[in-house]
């Protein structure tokens, strides 16, 4: 029994819309630019998760991380109380590792420090890297054509004082000369350089990006840092599907020397998902903070509404008096509501989307479908809830009242 | 539909009842209608009359189906509609009564054919008639030329007529009119009594109008004075 029908209705709101441009956009502004910080802050995060695991997958798939202390908690987020540096481990766990655990492709040890770096003039600040010549291996990552070599195992076992540099440390300390051949200075020792690599871009765990290591045999590293401790350990897989077991493998042959909080293993899909969990608390909390506006706009299309209403009073009155139910009163209003928070919502996704493609050059971002949906869907939600009581209030006029009011 | 004029023979229309209206302001009461009998014949031309505060607004209102009387019965057209809620009054308004207002109540910035076209929106008088509906009934108020004229290009006496066109437009039983002259100037307020005289002649449309001015009351076939919430100069016919 609805009359009239919905398409009439629409029709008699959009013109009513219409005759008042200028208040139907300012009425929608506030809609707009709520929608457009939560397309584009929820792009930003998509943008950010998507970069991550890019970033991830180019450490390569198949690689399992044992570090000291506790890192994830139980829900999976990263544990806020351990002590990352409770203990270290030696080359004895190496060699248990390398004999026990059967699929592990290598087994590679790292140490790191934070060191200062000279050549000629030029002094640094960077961390080396101290690995074994497999560490190349594991990564398939070499210098290129030109620009040097890898160390060798040979190298490694004598403590052969070579190293070899990331893109960015290289360009910093020798900017546009040859850095191969060069002797650098790092704590007192001097050194050579026999390999430069390419960039890489991304970012390392737990210290700075690849481009900024300098890589050292881990013997040669061992007597710059002081001491034989490896900080961490890296194993590569072979078979993708068997990456579980394995886990499983070094975690038993660490249980033998080492009590369980002490020590984590884990894989790429336990560290990304922990990140994502954190992007998407952060995206969720700045798109909370952006639907506020939402609500802020969702108020001033309740404030527009009842001055309508007030505007029309001798409309209803008369609509009334021929014949309209209450129902189809508080439809039309209702309707007009969300045809301005939904104008809003629409002119919102449209900004938004071109603001990511804007901020795309030079930040990761990314428009969603869902992000898109969401946004339009609680604008639209906005002109509802908010539309609610400016339309029961033109429902509600008596006839006789309104066709009076002055 | 038959050419009469006030006829006892003819049919009943509308029937009043023992209809009382109290309102209560500040803890008094007040009746503005006290037991009011009062029967409409189809086809009948009839004035209401009063001085302000006799209860004539209020009468109009009771007839008109927007505002239910305390007590009493209201029959239109041979149904009891005293009880009805207020989709139903809505409803039984669109299909039976037609109004024509003091102040035109044209909806602003709209043509002349869509507002006429107002009430069959409400109707169930499928969308696709509309249009013809509605000029064929501008036609029948001379204002063929108008059509897609806002009620702000019109004069007073066209906008009345406008209005009057969309209190035809649902073919009603009972065309109501509110001091439809009241905002017009004595040329124009001429015009649309003689319209309502010739749609009632010509038609037989049956007009109820309100107004304070006697000369004008005088105009209709039956005249009835309203006093302190009574009718007077006439038996109680219920």
């Amino acid at each position: 029994m609805l009359k009239p029908s919905f398409e009439v209705l629409l029709k008699s709101s959009f013109r009513s819309i219409l005759k008042n441009k200028g208040r139907t956009i300012l009425t929608s502004l506030g809609i707009i630019i709520g929608v457009t910080s939560v397309i584009l802050l929820v792009s930003i995060g998509n943008g950010l998760k998507g970069y991550v695991s890019e970033q991830f997958e180019s450490l390569g798939t198949n690689l399992i991380y044992v570090t000291p202390g506790k890192l994830f908690n139980s829900d999976g987020g990263f544990n806020q109380d351990a002590d990352h540096s409770s203990i270290t481990f030696d080359k004895k766990d190496m060699s248990l590792l390398e004999r026990k655990v059967k699929d592990a492709e290598y087994v590679i040890p790292y140490s790191s420090k934070y060191v200062t770096v000279k050549y000629a003039k030029e002094i640094k600040g960077t961390s080396i890297l101290a690995s074994t010549a497999e560490f190349a291996k594991a990564r398939k990552k070499y210098p290129s054509a030109g620009n040097g070599r890898w160390y060798t195992p040979e190298e490694d076992d004598r403590s052969a004082k070579v190293v070899v540099l990331g893109a960015t440390i290289a360009k910093d300390l020798f900017g546009d000369k040859k850095a191969l051949n060069r002797q650098i200075t790092i704590s007192g020792k001097n050194l050579k350089v026999i390999g430069v690599m390419d960039k890489v871009g991304g970012a390392g765990l737990g210290g700075p990006d690849f481009d900024s290591y300098i890589f050292i045999p881990l013997s040669t590293g061992f007597s710059i840092i002081g001491n034989e401790d490896i900080q961490s350990i890296q194993l590569s897989v072979k078979d993708n599907n068997k990456v579980e077991s394995t886990k499983e493998a070094i975690k038993s042959v660490m249980l033998d020397r080492y009590k369980e909080d002490d020590f984590s293993v884990f894989d790429q899909t336990e560290l990304l998902s922990s990140i994502n969990s954190i992007l998407n608390t952060l995206t969720i909390a700045l798109s909370g903070i952006a639907a506020i506006s939402l609500v802020v706009g969702g108020i001033g299309i309740m404030n527009i509404m009842l001055v309508t209403v007030t505007e029309r009073t001798r409309e209803i009155g008369l609509r009334k008096a021929i014949g309209a139910y209450p129902r189809a009163i508080l439809i039309q209003f209702l309707i007009e509501a969300v045809i301005l928070s939904s104008i809003g919502g629409g002119v919102g996704i449209i900004l938004g989307s071109l603001g990511t493609m804007a901020i795309s050059n030079f930040f990761p971002a990314k428009v969603t479908a869902e992000s898109i949906l969401l946004a339009f869907g609680v604008s639209s939600l906005v002109g509802i809830i908010f539309g609610v009581a400016p339309a029961r209030r033109a429902s509600k006029l008596s006839p006789i009242e309104a066709l009076r009011y002055e | 539909m038959t050419k009469l004029s006030s006829n006892n023979k003819a049919k009943v229309l509308l029937e009043l009842k023992e209809v009382v209206k109290t309102y209560t302001s500040g803890g008094s009461k007040f009746n503005a209608l006290d037991g009011v009998c009062l029967n409409l014949y189809q086809g009948e031309f009839v004035s209401i009359t009063g001085p302000s505060g006799s209860g004539k607004s209020t009468l109009m209102h009771i007839i008109g189906l927007l505002d239910v009387p305390t007590s009493g019965q209201i029959i239109l057209d041979g149904k009891d509609v005293s009880q009805l809620g207020e989709n139903q009054l809505a409803s039984t308004r669109n299909k039976t009564l037609g109004f024509v207002f003091q102040q035109f109540n044209l909806l602003p910035k709209t043509s002349a054919l869509e507002n006429v076209i107002l009430p069959l929106v409400y109707s169930d008088i499928p969308s696709w008639q509309h249009r013809d509906l509605a000029v064929a009934t501008l036609e029948k108020v001379d204002l063929s030329d108008k059509l897609k004229n806002t009620p702000a290009q019109l004069s007073g006496g066209q906008q009345q007529r406008v209005a009057i066109a969309r209190a035809l437009i649902n073919n009603p039983k009972i065309i109501l009119a509110d001091e439809p002259t009241g905002n017009l100037d004595s040329k124009s307020g001429a015009d649309v009594m003689k319209l309502f005289h010739r749609l009632n002649r010509e038609e037989g449309r049956t007009i109820v109008f309100v107004t304070h001015d006697m000369d004008l009351a005088k105009q209709a076939n039956r005249m009835i004075v309203i006093k302190d919430g009574r009718i007077i100069g006439q038996e109680k016919q219920c």
